[in-house]
């Protein structure tokens, strides 16, 4: 099941891992995304932390932590196709995973 | 000093007033115009981070007025590798986009409301007004790229924006009279062979408004955005004067400008790049190959890898430099410091020394 945060955010959880992203109106309202700043593996969140950025053609976006976890993995394809958040926010575009 | 100037202002023109305040978080809602009495660019991001994220904007919206001495600022992602420095200020920023060179003919405009009143066509058409109630006869608009053009071709303003949790800033640039020189020069980027996804830097042609109508000031300027600011949020026209330095008004600001001058933020937040170059090195009679490849993340070598000559210096050594490279700082002093020792425990031998400085110093020009 995904849950939402009130800042758009996205959080699906299975077998004890989170996969996190942003929601389609978020996405919309960025604009097309041109660069994701994203965590190293390993780094410890705690919910709401800001834990990277989107960078789109409107503006710098910070992403906040929707849950207390430690990154276990990022979407390396978000580097050279930063635009998948926009085409495929909730499968090709997530962001990042997390323990929970 | 700060009322002099004040008065200054009054005697010389409008009827916009200054005043300092201390306790300025505590007027009256609506709108609220502030001015910087720093011209440093450190300082004066600190002074957004810090609005951006202590003050509350639900009943009223913020506009900061601000001017640099010269210094080159990048957006949030870009790539700093494709910069020429000259011993000008660099500061990273914590907007998106691409890079601009401050000076104090230069003036800087930061419009703060809610996330959800985030607007930058309306911040755009209203300085676009003012200017026009300033000067008719300019030929001024705003492009959908969020540029403002003079003569329909020359860029007098770029634009960058923050989106935080509850607050959104939308800032801009305005070229009053600007060292379009050192702008150029500055602002150009000579190095081919970089591979990244650092949000690009888009070059323009730029004019100042001053070239276009003598008469104008930068204090003019200011002025008039003020006062438009203050007619179309209905406010009082008067600006308040704002002490970036002060820890009273602005508690924890000194911490914020210092975090915008560590290496950390400035050179470390740079997007994974790599670089790639051939190097023709010509010592004595002969010309040589040799090709560098460098990752860098971080602002760190993460792997590098330099190609020479079979036997043309000690493989070791090469080996030893490869190795001392690998972890260490993008950057040439970082490079001459690890040179230099790793020289040290060679023999005195003026010919491996020779070599070891000519490789060493192509490096360097990477940097």
């Amino acid at each position: 099941a995904r849950k939402f945060t009130d800042k758009h955010e996205w959080i699906s959880i299975e077998n004890g891992i989170g996969t996190v992203g942003i929601s389609n109106f978020a996405q919309e309202a960025l604009g097309d995304v041109v660069y994701c700043s994203l965590p190293e593996i390993g780094t410890k969140l705690s919910k709401h932390d800001e834990f990277g950025a989107l960078e789109s053609v409107k503006a710098a976006s910070e992403l906040y932590s929707p849950l207390t976890g430690e990154v276990t993995e990022i979407n390396a394809a978000l580097a050279d196709n930063p635009g998948l958040v926009n085409k495929s926010c909730y499968q090709d575009g997530w962001l990042i995973k997390m323990t929970v | 000093m700060v009322l002099q100037s004040s008065l200054k202002n009054c005697l010389q023109l409008s009827c916009i007033l200054r005043t300092p305040k201390a306790g300025f978080r505590s007027t009256t809602s609506g709108g609220l115009i502030i001015q910087s009495t720093s011209n440093d660019v450190y300082q004066n991001l600190a002074v957004e981070d810090w609005i951006h994220d202590h003050m509350n904007l639900e009943n009223r919206q913020v506009l900061f007025l601000w001017r640099n001495s010269p210094a080159v600022v990048i957006g949030r992602h870009c790539n700093l590798r494709l910069m020429r420095q000259k011993n000008i200020k660099l500061a990273r920023r914590r907007s998106g986009g691409g890079t601009v060179y401050h000076d104090l003919g230069n003036i800087n405009l930061t419009f703060f409301t809610t996330r959800k009143k985030y607007e930058r066509m309306e911040n755009l058409k209203l300085v676009v007004k003012a200017l026009k109630a300033l000067r008719p006869q300019l030929d001024v608009h705003v492009t959908d790229r969020y540029d403002i053009l003079l003569d329909r071709q020359y860029k007098i303003s770029g634009t960058a924006a923050k989106l935080g949790r509850a607050t959104a800033y939308h800032h801009c640039t305005l070229l009053c009279n600007a060292d379009k020189f050192v702008l150029s020069s500055v602002l150009k980027s000579p190095y081919k062979g970089i591979k990244s996804n650092a949000t690009p830097s888009v070059p323009a042609s730029v004019k100042n408004l001053f070239e276009e109508d003598p008469s104008l000031s930068c204090e003019m300027l200011l002025d008039a955005i003020a006062e438009e600011y203050a007619t179309q949020h209905q406010i009082d026209h008067h600006i308040t004067l704002i002490n970036p330095a002060d820890e009273t008004v602005l508690p924890g600001i000194n911490n914020k400008a210092k975090e915008l001058q560590t290496w950390e933020w400035v050179y470390g937040k740079t997007p994974k790049f790599s670089v790639s170059a051939c190097f023709n090195m010509v010592y004595k009679d002969s010309v040589l190959d040799v090709k560098v490849d460098l990752d860098v993340k971080h602002g760190r070598i993460e792997a590098c890898n330099i190609a020479l000559p079979e036997q043309w210096l000690p493989p070791a050594l090469c080996s030893e430099l490869v190795k001392s490279l690998t972890g260490s700082k993008f950057c040439p002093n970082e490079t001459t410091t690890l040179a230099t020792t790793l020289l040290r425990v060679c023999p005195q031998d003026d010919e491996l020394h020779s070599r070891w400085n000519l490789l060493c110093d192509n490096m360097i020009t990477l940097m």
